[in-house]
C-alpha cells in the first residue's frame, strides 16, 4: 500500500428532496485514502452507504464538497467527463449484480474493455483467463439469467477488474452470496488489494471482511465516524470528522 | 380490499403519465378515425337525400325519366284527366354563383301552390316569409326567386338584389323577393344551397322549355285503391278536383303507370335514396375498412400498452397474489383499468372524430362529386347512433386487446416474481404457437379470398386475415433478422454495435409488437401506393388509348329531344365545313329504362335506367376500345348494323352479363332486345354503362343530340388555330379542349379521387407512429435501470443516445423489410380482388420499385422519429436515478 493519496474527499454535502421535503445524507464529509488501502464502510439501512460509492465513483453528484481522485478533481468535470473517468479509472461492482442481461457473461466482461477501446483479440484471452480464476470458464457464452447468485456476483466482481481500474467500489458483494462463496469473493478482492495494489472501498456487514480491513468507517450522523482504526504504516492517515 | 386494490392500480398509472395518455391517444385515435368516416360518409349521403327531401318532402313516388325529362303534358294529363292530386312537379339543376366556381346551388322550380300534405322543406320553413302575396309574386313575376336568409347574408344579398348565375346555357339573373327562415339544423342545411323559383322561371333560366325533371307522387299505402281517404287540408289548393271524384280520392299505382310514356318510371321515393347507397357502397366499405385499419393499428397499440402495464407491474401482482388477492380480482382490476381508459380514449376519439369528420366530409363528397352523383359538401350530421357506434367499437376493441395480457396477469405467480429471461422464453413460446397461428390466418385468407365469390366485405375480411397473420409471424421474422444483423455484424464490430439488434430480441414481447403494428400500417401504405400507381398506369394507358381525336368539343346540359338537339346537329355541320377537319365522331351520353327478366316494361319500380353512350364512330375512333376478349372486324359491321351492344367491364360484372346475353331496353316502340357483343375497358366510373352505335339509337329514340364531339383534323394542321376557330362556333358552356388537356383533367380527377384514401393511409401511419412511439418510451422506461448500469460503466450519455436509436432503426428496418412483401400481397389483393368486386375494374399489376424504397424509408424514419425522444430522455436520466429505479 502506498503512501500516496488516491482519493481525497474534502467538505462533501448531500442531499435529497423527498416528497417536497429535504434530506441531508451527508454534511461536510472529509476522508482521505491512500492507494492500495482497502476501506470498509457500516451503517444502517438508508444511512448513505450507496450515495457514498455513487459520489465517488461519479455516478452521483454532490451539493458542494470536492472528491479528488489521483489528482483529478471529480466534482469539477461535466458528466461526459465524469462517464469517461469512470470508465477508465473505477470499478464497480454492485449489490444486485447489474449485469447486462442482454450481453453473455463473456460480452458483459469485454464491454468495459471496449469502451477504453482494448478491442484487440488478445482481450478475450484476458477475459477468459479472469473468468478461468473465478470459476467460470465454461460460462463465457452464457447469458447472466443463467447463472446463480454466486455466479453473477463473480461476474460482477470480474467485469469491475476487468479493465484494470485504480479504484474499486464494491456495494455489499457478499450480501446475497451463500458463506463459501462469499468467502471465495472476499479472499479474491484481498488478493486484489494486495498484490494489485487497488484501492477499494466495501460497503458491508460481512464480519469476515472486517478484519481484513485497513480502515473501518460508519455513517453516523451525516458524516464518517471511525469504527476501527487500521494500521496505517507511515502515514499518519487518519479520519477527520 | 377492492378500493385499495383499485387504488395500487390507479397510483400505478398515475405515476406512468406517459404510458397512459399514449394509451390513450392510441384509442382516440383508432375511434376518431372510424367515427369521423361514417360521420363524413353518412352526412354526405345524407346531404342527397335532405336536398332532395326539400322538393318532394314526404312523396312515397317519384315520376322520372330519362335524358330529356318529363313532357310537362303528363302532369296536366295526370292531374286533371286522372284527378290525381298529390303530385308536385319539379324542374331542377346545378347552378353555379358566377365568379364562385365552388358555390354550387341546387335550383328547384316548384309549383308554390301544390298540395300542402308534400311538407317539402320549403314548405314547413317558418311563416313569417311566407305570405300567399309573395308565392304570387313568384308566379306572376318572371326570373323570381327565394333564398335562405342565412345564403343571403352569406352573399350579401338583400331582398330586391339580382342573383347572377352560371347555368349551362350562360348567365343568368334572378331577383331576390323573399327569404327563407330554416326552422332546424336540417333545413338550414338544405336551404343554404337551395335556389327557390317557380316551375316556368326553372324551365326558362335551365332552358327545360315544357319538361319537367321529375313529378313527385304521395300515395296513402294504408288506402286501398280507389276507396274514400281521409279528407286532406289544401294549403293554397287552385286547382278543383277532377268531377267525379273526391279530394281524398287516393290513385293506383297502376293508373299512374299507364299513364307513363316509355321514357318514363313511377319510382318508390326511398328506392332512389337506397340507390344511391347501393351505388356508394363499394366505396363506403372501402372507406370504412380502411378506418377499421387504423382501429386494428390502434388496437396493437392498446394492446402494446396494457402488455406493459401487466408486466411492469408484475412484482406488484406477484405481491398481490402473495397476500390473498385471487386470479379473479386481477383479471378485473386490468380490464376495469382498461374499461377506463376505453371510456377515456372513446370520448376523446369522439371529439376528434367529429373535428376529422369535418375535413374528410369536403374530400368524400369531392370524390362522391367526382365518381357517382353530385352532392354539396353539407355540414356534419351527427346522429347518437353513430356516436354510439363509434363508442362500442373503441370500448369492444380495447377490451379484445386487452384479454391476453389480463390473462396474463392472473397467471404471475405469487411465490416467485418471474425474472425476465422466464418471461422471454415464455414469450419465445408463445410465438412459436403464433406462428402456427399465423400460418392458419394466412391460409384462411387465402381461402376466403379465393371463396368469397363477389362479396366486397369478405374480400376485405380475408386481408384483415393476411395481414393478422403476417403480423403474428412479425416477432419470429424479427428475431431471424436479428440474429442475421449480429452474424453479420457481429465478427466485425465490437459489443456496442452489437448491441442494438440484441436489445430488440432480448425483448421481443416489446418489440415485436411494436415491429409488427408498424409493419401493418407501412404494409398497407405499400400495397395501397402500389395499387394506386397500378391504377393510375392502367387509367392513363386507357385514357391516352381513347383519346384518338386532336379535339374535343363538349356539348353539357340537359338533353332534350327539340331545338336544342337540332342546335347540336347544326354545330356539327358547320364543324365538318371547317376546312381543316377532316372527320368527326360524336358521343351522346344517356340514360334508357331497362327492363329486367320477368318484370314487364315500364311497369315495375325494380325496372331502372342505365347509362347509354351513343357513340358514331370511325376508322380512327374505333381502335381507342380496348376489349377485355379477342375481337375481330365483324364486331364494329355489327355494332353499326344489328341490334347490338357493347358493355363496359364493369356493367359486365354488376349485372353478371357476358357476351351472347341479351339486354331488353324500353325503347319508344316497347322493349326490345340488344344483343351484347362485346366488353371493353372504362374507367369513367364504376357503374358501367352500355353502348350502341348512333344508328341503332335512333332507330327506337328521339334525337337528343350529342354530349361530346371528336375532331380529326387533316394532317400538317396548325391545332392550336382549328381550336381557335372551333371556339367561335360555341356558345354558352361548350367547350373545346385538346386531348392532352383532356387527358391532365382526367389524371387530375383520378388525383382527387383518392385524396380521401391518401389521407386515411397517412392516418393510420401515424396511429402506427403513436404506437411505436408508445412501445418505445415505455420499453426505455422498464429498461431504466439496465441503461443506468451502462451509464454507471462508462457508457457516455451520446452513445447510450445512439444506441437507442440504433436499436429503433433496426425497428423501423426490420419492419420495413417485412412490409415490403406483405404490402405486394395486399397490393395484389386490392387490385384482383378487392377493386374487381367493388368496381368492377381489372387493373395489370405495375410495379413500382420507388414504392419500396418509400416504404422501406417511411418504416426507418418512422421507427427512429418515435425512438430520439425515448433516446434524448433516457440520455438525460441521471444514472445515479436510473439505478434507483425499479
Amino acid at each position: 500500500m502506498s503512501t500516496k493519496a488516491a482519493i481525497t474527499i474534502h467538505q462533501l454535502s448531500k442531499s435529497y428532496q423527498e416528497s417536497g421535503q429535504r434530506h441531508e445524507i451527508f454534511k461536510d464529509l472529509n476522508l482521505q485514502v491512500s492507494v492500495g488501502e482497502f476501506i470498509v464502510l457500516l451503517g444502517r439501512s438508508g444511512s448513505g452507504k450507496s450515495t457514498f460509492l455513487n459520489l465517488v465513483s461519479g455516478i452521483d453528484q454532490p451539493d458542494s464538497g470536492e472528491i479528488i481522485i489521483n489528482g483529478i478533481q471529480l466534482t469539477g468535470l461535466s458528466e461526459h467527463d465524469r462517464t469517461l473517468f469512470r470508465r477508465h479509472h473505477i470499478g464497480f461492482v454492485f449489490q444486485a449484480y447489474n449485469l447486462i442481461s442482454t450481453l453473455t457473461v463473456g460480452e458483459n466482461l469485454l464491454l468495459p474493455l471496449e469502451l477504453i477501446k482494448r478491442t484487440s483479440r488478445q482481450e478475450r484471452d484476458t477475459v477468459a483467463k479472469l473468468l478461468d480464476q473465478l470459476n467460470l470458464a465454461d460460462r463465457f457464452d452464457t447469458y447472466p439469467d443463467r447463472l446463480s447468485g454466486g455466479e453473477q456476483q463473480r461476474v460482477a466482481i470480474a467485469r469491475a477488474l476487468i479493465h484494470d481500474p485504480d479504484v474499486i467500489l464494491a456495494d455489499e458483494p457478499t450480501g446475497n452470496l451463500d458463506l463459501d462463496t462469499g468467502q471465495q469473493v472476499l479472499a479474491l478482492f484481498d488478493t486484489l488489494v494486495k498484490n494489485a495494489g487497488k484501492t477499494l472501498i466495501m460497503v458491508t456487514h460481512s464480519p469476515e471482511v472486517l478484519g481484513k480491513a485497513d480502515r473501518v468507517f460508519s455513517i453516523r450522523n451525516k458524516s464518517l465516524a471511525i469504527a476501527r482504526n487500521g494500521v496505517l504504516p507511515g502515514t499518519g492517515a487518519a479520519v477527520e470528522g | 380490499m377492492n378500493s385499495v386494490l383499485n387504488r395500487a392500480s390507479r397510483n400505478f398509472l398515475w405515476r406512468h403519465p406517459w404510458q397512459l395518455a399514449l394509451a390513450i391517444v392510441g384509442i382516440a385515435l383508432g375511434v376518431a378515425v372510424v367515427i369521423s368516416i361514417d360521420l363524413a360518409m353518412e352526412s354526405s349521403l345524407n346531404a342527397f337525400n335532405q336536398a332532395g327531401k326539400a322538393f318532394s318532402g314526404v312523396a312515397t313516388h317519384r315520376i322520372i325519366a330519362g335524358d330529356g325529362g318529363l313532357d310537362e303534358k303528363l302532369y296536366r294529363r295526370l292531374r286533371v284527366d286522372e284527378g290525381i292530386q298529390k303530385l308536385s312537379p319539379v324542374v331542377n339543376a346545378y347552378v353555379f354563383m358566377s365568379k364562385q366556381a365552388d358555390a354550387g346551388f341546387n335550383l328547384i322550380g316548384i309549383d308554390p301552390f301544390v298540395e300542402k300534405s308534400f311538407q317539402s322543406i320549403w314548405q314547413i320553413r317558418k311563416n313569417k316569409n311566407t305570405s300567399v302575396e309573395l308565392l304570387t309574386r313568384l308566379i306572376t313575376e318572371p326570373n323570381t326567386a327565394l333564398i335562405s336568409e342565412q345564403t343571403a347574408s352569406r352573399l350579401g344579398l338583400n331582398i330586391e338584389d339580382d342573383l347572377t348565375i352560371d347555368t349551362d346555357h350562360g348567365e343568368r339573373r334572378l331577383k331576390i323577393i323573399g327569404l327563407l327562415s330554416p326552422n332546424n339544423a336540417v333545413s338550414e342545411q338544405v336551404l343554404s344551397r337551395l335556389i327557390i323559383t317557380d316551375i316556368a322561371t326553372a324551365q326558362e333560366v335551365l332552358e327545360m322549355f315544357g319538361r319537367l325533371s321529375s313529378i313527385e307522387v304521395l300515395i296513402d299505402k294504408n288506402q286501398p285503391d280507389a276507396a274514400p281517404a281521409p279528407a286532406y287540408t289544401p294549403s293554397l289548393e287552385i286547382s278543383a278536383p277532377a268531377p267525379g271524384r273526391s279530394a281524398a280520392y287516393t290513385p293506383s299505382l297502376e293508373i299512374i303507370r299507364k299513364a307513363l310514356p316509355g321514357n318514363a318510371l313511377l319510382v318508390e321515393a326511398e328506392s332512389q335514396s337506397q340507390a344511391m347507397r347501393e351505388m356508394t357502397r363499394a366505396f363506403s366499405i372501402n372507406l370504412k375498412a380502411l378506418g377499421l385499419l387504423s382501429l386494428l393499428v390502434g388496437m396493437f397499440l392498446i394492446y402494446n400498452t396494457m402488455t406493459f402495464l401487466v408486466m411492469q407491474r408484475r412484482r406488484l401482482i406477484g405481491s398481490l397474489r402473495s397476500i390473498g388477492v385471487t386470479r379473479r380480482q386481477i383479471f378485473k382490476l386490468i380490464i376495469g383499468e382498461a374499461l377506463l381508459l376505453a371510456a377515456i380514449g372513446t370520448l376523446i376519439g369522439i371529439v376528434l372524430g367529429i373535428a376529422l369528420g369535418q375535413g374528410l366530409l369536403y374530400l368524400i363528397s369531392g370524390t362522391i362529386n367526382a365518381i357517382y352523383f353530385h352532392i354539396d359538401a353539407a355540414s356534419l350530421m351527427i346522429t347518437p347512433l353513430q356516436l354510439g357506434k363509434g363508442a362500442l367499437l373503441g370500448i369492444s376493441a380495447t377490451l379484445l386487446a386487452v384479454l391476453p395480457p389480463a390473462f396474463e396477469a392472473t397467471r404471475i405467480s405469487p411465490v416467485t416474481v418471474l425474472v425476465r429471461s422466464q418471461l422471454e422464453s415464455g414469450i419465445r413460446r408463445l410465438i412459436k404457437a403464433a406462428n402456427l397461428i399465423s400460418g392458419v390466418f394466412i391460409l384462411g385468407g387465402m381461402a376466403l379470398a379465393l371463396l368469397s365469390g363477389k362479396s366486397i366485405v369478405l374480400g376485405l375480411a380475408s386481408i384483415f386475415l393476411l395481414l393478422f397473420g403476417f403480423a403474428m409471424m412479425t416477432p419470429a421474422m424479427t428475431l431471424m433478422f436479428m440474429k442475421l444483423i449480429e452474424r453479420v455484424f457481429g465478427r466485425l464490430s465490437g459489443i456496442l454495435v452489437r448491441l442494438p439488434a440484441r436489445m430488440v430480441s432480448a425483448e421481443i414481447s416489446r418489440t415485436g409488437i411494436a415491429i409488427a403494428a408498424l409493419m401493418i400500417a407501412v404494409s398497407a401504405t405499400i400495397g395501397m401506393d402500389l395499387m394506386i400507381g397500378s391504377f393510375r398506369q392502367t387509367v392513363a394507358d386507357w385514357v391516352q388509348t381513347s383519346l384518338r381525336a386532336d379535339l374535343y368539343v363538349s356539348l353539357p346540359g340537359e338533353k332534350m329531344p327539340d331545338a336544342r338537339a337540332e342546335q347540336d346537329q347544326r354545330l356539327k355541320a358547320k364543324l365538318t365545313e371547317l376546312r381543316d377537319v377532316k372527320m368527326l365522331s360524336s358521343v351522346l351520353h344517356t340514360n334508357t329504362a331497362i327492363v329486367k327478366e320477368g318484370v314487364s316494361a315500364g311497369a315495375a319500380a325494380e325496372n331502372d335506367f342505365t347509362k347509354v353512350a351513343v357513340f358514331e364512330l370511325n376508322e380512327k375512333s374505333r381502335p381507342g376500345f380496348i376489349f377485355k376478349h379477342k375481337t375481330d372486324n365483324k364486331l364494329w359491321d355489327r355494332f353499326e348494323q344489328q341490334q347490338t351492344v357493347i358493355v363496359t367491364e364493369p356493367y359486365a360484372y354488376h349485372h353478371g352479363v357476358k357476351i351472347g346475353d341479351k339486354i331488353r331496353l324500353q325503347t319508344d316502340h316497347g322493349s326490345e332486345p340488344f344483343e351484347i357483343i362485346g366488353i371493353y375497358a372504362d374507367y369513367s366510373g364504376d357503374q358501367g354503362h352500355l353502348a350502341m352505335s348512333r344508328r341503332n339509337y335512333r332507330h327506337y329514340w328521339p334525337d337528343l343530340g350529342y354530349s361530346g364531339i371528336g375532331v380529326y383534323a387533316k394532317d400538317g394542321v396548325d391545332l392550336q388555330q382549328l381550336e381557335n376557330q372551333i371556339n367561335k362556333l360555341l356558345t354558352g358552356q361548350q367547350s373545346v379542349k385538346s386531348d392532352q388537356a383532356i387527358y391532365k383533367a382526367s389524371m387530375e380527377v383520378f388525383e382527387q379521387t383518392f385524396t380521401i384514401t391518401e389521407t386515411l393511409r397517412w392516418l393510420s401511419a401515424a396511429i402506427a407512429f403513436v404506437g411505436v412511439f408508445s412501445a418505445l418510451m415505455a420499453l426505455q422506461f422498464e429498461r431504466t435501470r439496465q441503461l443506468g448500469i451502462l451509464r454507471a460503466i462508462g457508457i457516455t450519455s451520446g452513445q447510450l443516445a445512439v444506441l437507442i436509436t440504433g436499436e429503433t432503426a433496426l425497428m423501423g428496418l426490420v419492419a420495413g423489410l417485412i412490409a415490403v412483401p406483405v404490402g405486394y400481397v395486399v397490393a395484389y389483393m386490392l387490385i384482383f380482388v378487392i377493386y374487381q368486386r367493388s368496381f368492377g375494374w381489372t387493373m395489370a399489376f405495375h410495379f413500382n420499385p420507388g414504392v419500396i424504397y418509400q416504404g422501406l424509408a417511411l418504416a426507418l424514419i418512422a421507427a427512429t422519429l418515435a425512438g430520439i425522444l425515448p433516446a434524448l430522455k433516457m440520455a438525460q436520466t441521471k444514472p445515479a436515478e436510473a439505478l434507483r429505479s425499479e
